[in-house]
């Protein structure tokens, strides 16, 4: 007997109908994204013990309850704008007119507030730039598309420049320094622990992403797919070897690797009293009792962005939203990106402090960072950074598998590294489609299709960065204006979407979003709003905060950040008049034809 | 001569009325639609109790007056499904009988499709602005003479069109799909049928192709893998390229100044390829965006002026 029941619609047999698409593609995307590995224990999950009075896995947990909002309002605006391109076109299609004016006008005149109190300029040109700033932003807001232009070009394209050393300098000491040792090359530890190693290992960095970017996004697609099986295993060998680890097992045997490795006796107990003696560390550190929820706690929360940052960066790649239920999967992939690792780092912080001690896995780290970054020029026992994989196979005494498990924690690093110009490319592609830059820019090459010049528009940027990242030690410092510049494009976002129900109703009341309500309110509006809030305080915390070394105490971060923000005003406004003076009128292109 | 090109709006109602607007709204002498007007959807609106039922997007409603049906009616029309009122007895049928779909589908079309060409002829008429109209793969040969017959508006598929000193070279076929549509051919019989239309053009250096297929590995013929069960793989984010060498290859054979594509809604962009600017302003038909290409053509030297791919 036939059904009575009505399907929610009849289709027809027409090009570009699928079945959809995997949620475990949408989370094995947001999971590599937000990288445990690569972005957490190389960072956020290294620096407890510069804070003290706060609790280590709060902080990873306060940190992950204020990007859940996040995720619901990227998800969401995934749902209302699907495979639009991301924050430029969100940012674009929403913060126009009084909002974009608004928007524009903030940033512009904190931006220059913020130059003209690191340069300490005065109050008078402090305020008076302030202003300005205001005016500037506020006229480039008006105009559709300035500021999405102008967050996206810095958030999507500029910074990534930045990026290719920290790359770089994550595959030295998780990759290069560690194997090095454990394979008995010390010419090659040397080398690599000099300004020149940094500068091979970043130039080889921008090499083999530029290279991915050659293969495509099909080929890479499958180099990730296969990269997080091994990188999943790699952590699962590594967990079981820190659960039959104690520290009396680990002392021991870290103290013989050492020994073996670069001739240091005692390296243990040693790494525990530099710490504690070295003034440049001042080691108090964090605990790691979730209950001890001290001032230090919110404090950390600006670290562990890092990391935990990342998990709506495949928010241009997911497919065709159609409905409730897609938006469901958009948005349980990005919350299993992010809660996964979240769970996954705090089971490594119990591990870690039960295995090697807790005082010990921080002294490592604050040893090798003063060192690293300059604050202090004692070189810490063991000479390369106490890279978590590696730390955990010295319980097994042979170098042969301790290399092997450090080299398939390789697979983290080369299943996140494409994404670094890929995304920048996406961007500059935008860029030129909008004739924002000249039409070469979005050229690709007859027989692979490799996007040259978008690639130039990058790597050229990025080998400068990375000659300065190597042999200028300021820029170590800037580490985190990474994260933070990227932060300030997912704000402009978050305001976006809290303003998105109520400036474009039509748009938003025919999406599958419309049905999502808390208290009378759009849960886009909502999650926006928190999401504004905390990425806002966030920023306040980074740019005010001497803690965090990125702020209006430190000149040239804020210098670097104002060319950053100022390069990307600037072009926008050259490729206003450049175009204007070419006949081609930059408004059509977000100018809504009337239907009627 | 400015040109206006749009395509793949799959029956958006709303696309389709920006579209006859666009030649006033932004001063074009020539409307051209590449293609894929017809919707891929019906979404059925069940009378049920004295009362209506429909899930749009996932969301059931129940409908109690006929202004609420009209409203949920133009909210689909705008997103390019069709909206059909049914009775569960006819829901029961359909769900026994496909070939009832299939004729309701076909007359949902081409009813749309004539009532698009009226509304055509009515808005453009007087305003000295000429429209082209060439159907695509995705789009029943039955349309073609509906669209032949419309006053104001010109069938682009086979036919050469003088536009001020450029010639119109269009067609709607494409190389195959998974999909196996209406138009599609093997490359060597595309590049038979391009090579045949070309043959008509007095100058190919100063024609202006109006092919639906991308040129393949252009970057405007990107389109998310699948796999064989019809799933995007990798989440959407493995694009490969999906478009028709035969395109390419006629393109750089005969380098007409400007090519005008659709077919790969995400693939956005314009490229240089050889002499020729390859254009696909890509397609947002369901949030009712109208992307579109404005083109300025140099009359006197046969050449692109200046573009600009916008979102309307």
């Amino acid at each position: 007997m036939a059904s009575t029941t009505a399907p929610s619609l009849f289709l027809r047999n027409a090009t570009g109908l699928v079945k959809g698409w995997s949620g475990f593609d949408a989370f094995a995307y947001s999971f590599m994204s937000v990288n445990l590995v690569t972005l957490g224990m190389f960072y956020s999950l290294a620096i407890f013990a510069y804070v003290p009075d706060g609790s280590a896995i709060a902080s990873v947990i306060v940190t992950a309850i204020g990007m859940t909002f996040m995720v619901i309002a990227y998800a969401g605006l995934i749902a209302v704008m699907p495979r639009a391109g991301g924050d430029y076109v969100w940012q674009t299609r929403v913060l126009d007119g009084i909002p974009g004016a608004v928007t524009g006008g903030a940033f512009g005149a904190i931006a220059l507030f913020l130059v003209g109190t690191a340069l300490a300029l005065g109050d008078v040109v402090t305020y008076g730039g302030a202003i300005v700033g205001a005016l500037i932003g506020a006229t480039i807001g008006l105009k559709r598309g300035g500021v999405g232009f102008v967050l996206s070009a810095t958030g999507w394209w500029f910074i990534l420049a930045l990026w290719a050393p920290i790359y770089g300098f994550i595959l030295k000491i998780e990759f290069v320094q560690p194997l090095a040792a454990l394979l008995g090359w010390k010419e090659g530890v040397d080398f690599f622990g000099t300004a020149d190693g940094t500068f091979a290992v970043s130039i080889a960095t921008i090499v083999i992403t530029s290279g991915l970017v050659a293969l495509g996004m099909a080929g890479y697609a499958r180099i990730q797919r296969i990269c997080l099986w091994i990188g999943l295993a790699a952590l699962a060998v590594m967990f079981v070897l820190m659960l039959i680890t104690t520290v009396d097992t680990f002392k021991p045997a870290y103290d013989k690797a050492v020994q073996g490795m670069f001739g240091v006796s005692n390296a243990y107990q040693a790494t525990i009293d530099q710490a504690a003696s070295d003034p440049a560390s001042a080691y108090t550190g964090s605990e790691l009792d979730p209950l001890s929820f001290g001032p230090g706690t919110l404090a950390l929360v600006p670290f562990m962005l890092f990391f935990l940052l990342y998990p709506n960066w495949g928010a241009t790649l997911y497919g065709e939203v159609r409905g409730a239920g897609d938006f469901r999967k958009v948005l349980r992939g990005m919350m299993g990106g992010l809660w996964v690792t979240v769970a996954l780092a705090v089971i490594f912080l119990l591990l870690a402090a039960r295995a090697w001690g807790w005082t010990f896995f921080n002294a490592s780290n604050v040893t090798y960072v003063n060192y690293a970054y300059a604050y202090s020029t004692t070189a810490p026992p063991m000479p390369i950074w106490g890279y978590p994989p590696m730390l955990a196979s010295f319980i097994i005494d042979s170098n042969i598998i301790q290399a092997i498990i450090v080299f398939a924690f390789g697979a983290w690093w080369l299943g996140w590294t494409g994404t670094l110009f890929l995304s920048s490319t996406r961007m500059i592609f935008a860029a030129a489609f909008d004739r924002m830059l000249p039409e070469w820019a979005g050229r690709v090459s007859d027989t692979r299709a490799v996007p040259w010049a978008a690639l130039a528009l990058i790597m050229i940027p990025s080998i400068f960065l990375s000659w300065l990242y190597a042999y200028n030690s300021d820029f170590y410092g800037l580490t985190l204006d990474a994260t933070l510049v990227i932060a300030v494009t997912f704000f402009g976002t978050s305001i976006a979407a809290m303003i998105l129900p109520f400036w474009k109703k039509d748009v938003y009341q025919s999406s599958p979003m419309a049905r999502y309500s808390i208290a009378g309110l759009p849960i886009l509006a909502v999650a926006g709003a928190v999401s504004t809030i905390f990425l806002g305080w966030v920023l306040f915390m980074w740019l005010s905060n001497s803690l965090y070394g990125i702020g209006v105490g430190n000149t040239t971060s804020i210098v670097f950040l104002g060319i950053l923000y100022g390069a990307a005003a600037l072009l926008y406004v050259v490729a206003r008049f450049a175009r204007r003076s070419q006949g081609i009128d930059l408004d059509a292109i977000h100018s809504e034809i009337p239907a009627e | 001569m400015r040109i206006f090109f749009a395509t793949d709006i799959h029956g958006s109602e709303v696309c389709w009325r920006k579209f006859l607007n666009a030649g006033a709204f932004h001063k074009a002498d020539v409307l051209i639609m590449g293609g894929d007007m017809t919707g891929k959807a019906m979404v059925p609106i069940v009378r049920t109790n004295g009362s209506w039922e429909v899930t749009l997007q996932d969301q059931r409603q129940v409908l109690t007056t006929e202004d609420e049906v009209r409203a949920i009616e133009k909210r689909i029309s705008d997103r390019g499904y069709y909206p059909i009122r049914l009775t569960p007895e006819e829901i029961t049928a359909w769900n026994a009988d496909s070939a009832l779909v299939d004729a309701r589908f076909k007359a949902e079309m081409l009813g749309n499709v004539e009532r698009w060409m009226a509304l055509g002829d009515e808005r453009l008429e007087g305003k000295g602005i000429r429209c082209i109209v060439s159907p695509a793969n995705d789009d029943m040969f039955e349309i073609d003479p509906i669209i032949a017959a419309a006053k104001n508006i010109e069938l682009g598929e086979a036919n050469t069109i003088p536009l001020d000193g450029f010639s119109l070279v269009s067609t709607g076929w494409a190389n195959t799909t998974p999909w196996h549509t209406y138009r599609e051919l093997e490359e060597p019989e595309l590049r038979e049928r391009i090579d045949g239309l070309v043959a008509d053009v007095p100058d190919p250096k100063r024609a202006i192709f109006n092919f639906h297929a991308p040129p393949y590995g252009s970057n405007l013929d990107n389109a998310p893998k699948l796999d064989a069960d019809m799933k995007y793989v990798s989440g959407g984010q493995a694009l490969i390229p999906v478009g028709s060498k035969a395109v390419r290859e006629s393109i750089l054979a005969y380098g007409p100044p400007l090519s005008l594509h659709g077919h790969i809604h995400e693939g956005k962009g314009a490229v240089k390829l050889g002499s020729t600017l390859a254009v696909n302003p890509g397609s947002s038909y369901e949030d009712g965006v109208l992307q579109a290409a404005i083109v300025d053509l140099d009359e006197k030297k046969g050449t692109v002026k200046r573009y600009l791919l916008i979102n309307g």
